[in-house]
Order: structure tokens, then C-alpha cells, then sequence
């Protein structure tokens, strides 16, 4: 068969089956919206808190006042007794407590050392982050006005004392995802697994469909056409049809979200061609090995939570048992995940990154070759 | 001639058996998923996370603050960088989570009584590292300041330990994680993955299975003389194994693994009831309508592979947009979490769990329009009759 009688096959069957169509196409467009669609407020906000104040001095409730006043929690009501507030948080369904002690107040003013209890709903950690940060900042801006009312007191100058409350200021900056938010920290890395599982879908259903006609008799051009030839075809196919994809993603899909670039556009494609290259060989293999279309969907989906999980993006590689990493390495969406985070999201030198560059590089040989023995073992039998 | 019960019921375990595929679904595959998961957040907790130091006072000062953020067991300090821009790089190629710097003049500053100014940079782009590690610098500028403001506050405002304590930190504070008192990140994440992957496979596991008698018999010839029964004995057979599975996770976050449960184990077991019988309904609901496999999969793919995005575990439901809570309210498992968060940390009455049965209790309908549409794919009895003879 010649190379464009081959690559007209290709391109027919991939367009004659509705289904692969639509995973790719339909796939790629519909997931664009739905993953980040949770966390498009990108950080939670106002978080309820119910608070127990013992003390009701007029200090007390200028803290409550200053708790209200943070972006992360508000003060949803008061309770009398920490055991009330206990009940209230689990009927109103809060997200905190905070607890100011009797004689706040006054144990301030002797130098007693009153202690502040913030209580969070350890249940979901977000949460439990976001309403620590707004109890524990108003508490902390409460200490250090404290402190510099009594260095005044003591006699020292405003502006001294203002400099001098802490013996180290800390300047805590976020780099790369400076509000912290949740669309910036999730999608670059979710986008990557959503075209890379797309992809090895599509080729898993062409595979399998052809599978199944080839059970019902029908010789299929897959058998008549040289291996490597159709190997070449095939992947060459699906990285023509995902390149565009990637654009759309990488390009306006981060335009969309306000996702920060930093990548080089050259570099940027330099990624995008061993990424689209292995998992086009990836799916080849897959779609070479089921019998029927409908098995892809599955295999597909139940991979993807310890791709995503095992990645490194949200649990630490460090914390990773190594067996696991070791195996999903070789996976074609996990270099690429730390690729793509390293040179778009981090603003990495490509230099130092080379080695991950050439994992992908392997990924692709790997499954390339793969591929290539199974087609030329089915010719055989 | 209506087919016994035992007739249908053995003709499910046949169907099950018959089907490496289905079988696989339901055994070995979830399992080894759920295991693997578990496995990946064994640690339970981020420790050793490598953090840059650039040191560029060199005194015994900075050397001592050093010290303190080592002394945390979340970080792990690497000082072998010798300049910033050569630490910026780390950072950024993600050889590091953290970049700690300290200036030139720190220990000169902090002798003369001004704080010395310490930036620490920290990955945004890894979400959960960057939460430990704030964390961690946080409580260790705490005890250092403490400690040196202490020692400043002898000299200087009250030769009393506790009272140049006090005037160091005028107030303490006490931080209470509830209801999961370690920060566990297995108790957390596993506790809702082992969920979804449930879900996945009671999205497709009815779907594999209709397709296999599909595939035989042919879905009409299935169904046969008496659809109703026939597809009523498959849901309920589905449905049992589903519970059955559930029970078992539920055994092993709780009794196995150790995990705290608080709450009511029978509205658990009646919720997991209804979450199994509508993902079932569901699914075969899908399946009537489509009657392709590929077709069901690839929508019941699209819903039930999104559950723990949607569950509200790793971001809260109250921040989420109108369009992701009604996507979220047609996932039965993301309201049966909710129960189960409930009971199981909560330890909450039982009527807290009203509007989560309520929602389960309308998701049982696509199950009923399943079995309702049931006779209008029902052709002539020929396959299943012919079964019956053999």
C-alpha cells in the first residue's frame, strides 16, 4: 500500500466513527471547561466561623471584628460555651472555631500570656488552611499591636517601636502562583492529562474497533500496510489533529483561565512534539492489544487517578513510594506534566529540564518500538 | 412461561463469570486501584521537603535561624547554593519546593535591635508543598524570635523569664485541627478516592455487562418475554455486588485501617443502598437509550470520572459556581460523601443527613425509567428461551 493511499485510510477511518470524533473534538472542548470548573473562584472565601468569647471585653470584640474583617473567614455566630459552639458547627455546618478565653483582656494587660484557640474542620484541608490563615492573622495582628502599645507604654517611640515588635520580619512571597489559587495550580498540569488521555482514547477505540471487524472477518488495510509505514502514519495523524489542540490549550485555554506563561513559544512546540509523539505510540499499543472499542473508555479513566495522583503536582514526589514512581515514569504524561509545569508555569531553563526532555524522548522510543513488534506480530499470525 | 428467580439470578452469576472483562471490573481492578492509591498517600503526612537556603550573612546568627528550620521535621534544608540566582534556578526547575534568604548584616542587625529582613520564596505552583512549608517557616520564625526577643527582653524590660516571654509573645496560641487530629493526608484523600473509584466502577460495570448479553443475545432477544424481570434481576444482582463492595471499603477505611467512624452505621449502609441502586439505574438507563457500548461508556465516563473533582473534598461546595453544583448534584456519590463526612467525622445526627438521602432519593428514578422502558426493547423471546433450553 502506498504512503497516501495508507494515510487516506488513516484519515477516513478516523472521521467514518462518529465516537472517535467526539472524544477527541468533543473531549478536549467539554473538559476544557468542566475540570476547572470547581475552582473558578479560585480560592475559598469567607469561610463561616462560630466564636466563643469569654472574655467580652471591648479587646475581645475588636478581635471578632478583625476576624470578620478577613477575606478568609466571617463570623457566622456566637456561642456560650465551647460545647455549644461544638454542636452549633456541626448543625450549621461551619468551618471553625475560635475560642477567646476569660480575662483575655486583663491576662494582656499583666503580661499573663492568654491563649487564642483556633479550631478548624481538619475534614477538608482547604478549609481547614483558609480558616487558620484568617484567625491566625487577625490573632497575630492583634499580638503585635499588643506589643507595640506596650513598648510605647515603656516609652519608646512609635516609629521604633512599629520597627522593632518582631526580631525578624519575614517577607513569605508565592512564586510562580501568587494569589494561591486553585485554577492556576490545578489546570496546567490537568490540561496536560486531559489531552494526553484523549488522545491514547482515540487511539484505543480506532484499535479496538479495527480489532473487532478483524474478528468478524473483515481484513482491515492495519494488516495489508507495511508496520512501520503504518506506524508512522498513525502517530504522524494524531499529533497533526493534537498539536492544534495543545495550541488551544497552552495558548488561549491559559488566556481563558489567566493562567501565567512563561514559556519560550519555540521550546514550548519542542515539548509539545515528544509529548504528542509518545502518547500517539501509547495509544497505538493500547488500541493494538483490546478487543473491543468500549474497554478504552475504562482503561483510560481508572489510569488517570494514579497518573494525576502520582505525578508529583499535588502530593510530593519526595513522599511517593519509589516502586510507583518508577513505574509511572515511563507513562508519557508524566515527564510532560513536570515539563510543561517547569517550562510554562515555572519559568525554568530548558537546560536544566534536559533531562526530562530526554525521558520523553525514551517514552516515545519505548512505545514506539512497542508498537512496531505488535503490529509486526499480528502480521504473523 | 416466566422465568424463577433462581433461573435469573444464576444467569447473572453466569453473565458475570462469563465476562474476563466485567469480572476483572468488579475484582481485581478496583482493588488494585484502591491499593494503589492508598499506597501513594501511605506517608500520610509531607515531610522532608527540600527547601534552599542562601546564606549570605554567614554568622553565627544566621547559622542559628538556620538551625531552627531545620529543626522542623516538614523541611529539609539544602544550603549548598552559594548565590541567589544560581537557587532561583533550582526553584525553578523544581529541584526545590523553597528558597530561604538570608541578608548580609542579619547578625549585625539583629545585635543592634533592628529585625533583619528574611525572604522566603515558596512554589505556588505546587499548592499543598507550599501550605507544609509556609507553615513550617512560620513556626520557625515563631520559636527564633521568641528566643532572641527573650533574651533581648532579660536585658532590657524584665529580668523575669516568664515576663520577657510575655513581652516577646503577649499572646499564645493554640491551633486545633478537628476531626482529623494528625493532618493525615491518607485519612483525607484516600477517604474519598476509595468513593469515587467505587463510582467508577458502578458507572461502567452495568454498562459491560448489558453490552455482554447485548453482544450474545442481542439486547431484545435478552430481554425476551419478560424485559421487566429480566433487567429488574440484573439491577438488583448489580446493585447487591456494588453494596457488597462498599461494605468492604467502608470495613477498611474504618475497621482496618484504624480510621475514626463516629456516626450511625446503618444510615451509612442505607445510603451506600441508594448510591448503588442509582448508579446502576443510571447506567443501564444510559445503555437502554443509546443500546452501544461505546456510546454508554464514553458518557458514563464523562460523569462518573469527574466525581472527585466534583465531590467537594479537595475544595469546598460553597465556593463552587452554580453551574458545577448541579453538574456535582447528578453524581450520587457526591452525595453520599457528604454523608459519610458526616457520620464518619462528625459523628452529626441523623436528619443532618435529610437533603443528601432526599437528592439519593431522586436518583433512584433513572433506574425506574430503566426498568419502565425496559418492554420497549423487548423483542420476541427467541435467545433467552433458547438459553433456557440449553
Amino acid at each position: 500500500m502506498t504512503l497516501l493511499a495508507l494515510m487516506r485510510n488513516e484519515w477516513r477511518a478516523v472521521w467514518a466513527t462518529p465516537i472517535i470524533g467526539l472524544t477527541v473534538f468533543g473531549g478536549v472542548l467539554f473538559y476544557f471547561f468542566l475540570y476547572p470548573l470547581p475552582y473558578v473562584k479560585q480560592v475559598p472565601r469567607d469561610q463561616p466561623v462560630v466564636v466563643v468569647n469569654l472574655d467580652g471585653s471591648q479587646l475581645s470584640r475588636r478581635l471578632e471584628r478583625m476576624v470578620d474583617a478577613t477575606p478568609q473567614v466571617k463570623l457566622a455566630c456566637r456561642a456560650h460555651s465551647i460545647e455549644a459552639a461544638r454542636d452549633i458547627f456541626i448543625r450549621e455546618k461551619l468551618a471553625g472555631i475560635l475560642v477567646i478565653p476569660e480575662h483575655f483582656y486583663r491576662d494582656l494587660l499583666l503580661g499573663r500570656r492568654p491563649t487564642l484557640s483556633y479550631a478548624g474542620d481538619a475534614s477538608y484541608f482547604l478549609v481547614f488552611s483558609t480558616v487558620l490563615e484568617g484567625l491566625a492573622g487577625a490573632g497575630s495582628t492583634l499580638a503585635a499591636e499588643a506589643k507595640i502599645n506596650r513598648m510605647l507604654v515603656s516609652g519608646q517611640a512609635l516609629p521604633l517601636a512599629a520597627e522593632r515588635h518582631s526580631a525578624l520580619e519575614l517577607n513569605l512571597r508565592s512564586v510562580f502562583n501568587p494569589t494561591a489559587g486553585y485554577v492556576n495550580y490545578v489546570a496546567p498540569a490537568i490540561f496536560v492529562v486531559i489531552l494526553h488521555q484523549t488522545l491514547v482514547l482515540g487511539l484505543g477505540i480506532l484499535g479496538g474497533l479495527e480489532n473487532e471487524a478483524r474478528r468478524d472477518g473483515e481484513r482491515a488495510y492495519r494488516q495489508e500496510a507495511a508496520s512501520l509505514k503504518l506506524l508512522v502514519v498513525r502517530t504522524g495523524l494524531f499529533t497533526a489533529i493534537y498539536w492544534p489542540l495543545c495550541m488551544f490549550y497552552l495558548g488561549f485555554g491559559f488566556q481563558f483561565y489567566a493562567i501565567p506563561r512563561h514559556a519560550d513559544f519555540l521550546e514550548l512546540n519542542m515539548v509539545i512534539l515528544p509529548f504528542l509523539l509518545g502518547a500517539a505510540c501509547f495509544g497505538t499499543c493500547l488500541g493494538l492489544l483490546l478487543p473491543r472499542r468500549e474497554l478504552a473508555g475504562p482503561i483510560v479513566m481508572f489510569s488517570s487517578m494514579p497518573l494525576v495522583f502520582g505525578s508529583g503536582f499535588i502530593w510530593p514526589l519526595e513522599a511517593i513510594p519509589a516502586p510507583i514512581s518508577a513505574i509511572i515514569q515511563y507513562i508519557p504524561v508524566i515527564p510532560a506534566i513536570r515539563m510543561f509545569l517547569g517550562l510554562n508555569q515555572m519559568g525554568g531553563d530548558f537546560g536544566m529540564l534536559l533531562p526530562v526532555w530526554k525521558q520523553m524522548w525514551l517514552c516515545v522510543a519505548l512505545y514506539g518500538v512497542l508498537a512496531w513488534v505488535l503490529l509486526r506480530m499480528e502480521k504473523q499470525r | 412461561m416466566k422465568p424463577s428467580s433462581t433461573h435469573l439470578l444464576r444467569r447473572e452469576v453466569d453473565d458475570l463469570v462469563g465476562d474476563p472483562w466485567l469480572l476483572s471490573l468488579v475484582t481485581w481492578v478496583p482493588l488494585l486501584l484502591a491499593f494503589t492509591m492508598w499506597w501513594i498517600f501511605s506517608q500520610g503526612i509531607a515531610t522532608e521537603l527540600p527547601v534552599g537556603v542562601v546564606d549570605l550573612d554567614k554568622s553565627r546568627t544566621s547559622r542559628a535561624l538556620v538551625r531552627h528550620f531545620e529543626a522542623s521535621p516538614s523541611l529539609k534544608m539544602d544550603d549548598t547554593f552559594l548565590a541567589v540566582p544560581q537557587a532561583i534556578s533550582a526553584l525553578k526547575a523544581g529541584h526545590i519546593y523553597g528558597l530561604v534568604i538570608l541578608p548580609r548584616g542579619l547578625e549585625e542587625q539583629t545585635l543592634r535591635g533592628r529585625p533583619p529582613r528574611v525572604t522566603v520564596f515558596s512554589n505556588g505552583q505546587f499548592l499543598l508543598t507550599q501550605k507544609v512549608i509556609n507553615a513550617a517557616v512560620l513556626q520557625a520564625q515563631g520559636t527564633y524570635t521568641a528566643t532572641v526577643e527573650t533574651v533581648w527582653n532579660l536585658a532590657s524590660v524584665t529580668p523575669v523569664l516568664d515576663g520577657a516571654l510575655s513581652a516577646a509573645l503577649p499572646v499564645a496560641n493554640q491551633t486545633v485541627p478537628l476531626f482529623n487530629a494528625a493532618k493525615n493526608y491518607t485519612q483525607f484523600l484516600v477517604s474519598a478516592i476509595l468513593p469515587a473509584i467505587w463510582q467508577m466502577m458502578m458507572g461502567i460495570g452495568p454498562i459491560l455487562s448489558l453490552s455482554a448479553v447485548h453482544r450474545k443475545h442481542t439486547l431484545s432477544g435478552w430481554l425476551g418475554g419478560t424485559p421487566v424481570r429480566a433487567l429488574l434481576a440484573k439491577m438488583v444482582f448489580l446493585t447487591a455486588l456494588f453494596w457488597l463492595h462498599g461494605l468492604f471499603s467502608l470495613t477498611v477505611m474504618y475497621g482496618g485501617l484504624g480510621w475514626p467512624m463516629h456516626g450511625d452505621w446503618s444510615l451509612l449502609l442505607v445510603a451506600q443502598l441508594m448510591t448503588a441502586w442509582a448508579s446502576t439505574g443510571a447506567a443501564c438507563l444510559i445503555f437502554l437509550l443509546t443500546r452501544d457500548a461505546a456510546r454508554s461508556i464514553s458518557i458514563a465516563v464523562v460523569l462518573v470520572a469527574s466525581a472527585l473533582a466534583f465531590m467537594g473534598v479537595t475544595f469546598p461546595v460553597s465556593d463552587m459556581p452554580l453551574a458545577a453544583r448541579i453538574w456535582r448534584s447528578l453524581i450520587p456519590i457526591c452525595h453520599y460523601i457528604e454523608i459519610q463526612i458526616s457520620q464518619a467525622n462528625y459523628g452529626a445526627p441523623v436528619e443532618m443527613a435529610i437533603p443528601q438521602l432526599a437528592a439519593l432519593g431522586l436518583l433512584l428514578l433513572p433506574g425506574l425509567v430503566a426498568l419502565a422502558l425496559a418492554p420497549r426493547f423487548a423483542g420476541p423471546g427467541r435467545a433467552r428461551s433458547g438459553e433456557a433450553a440449553a
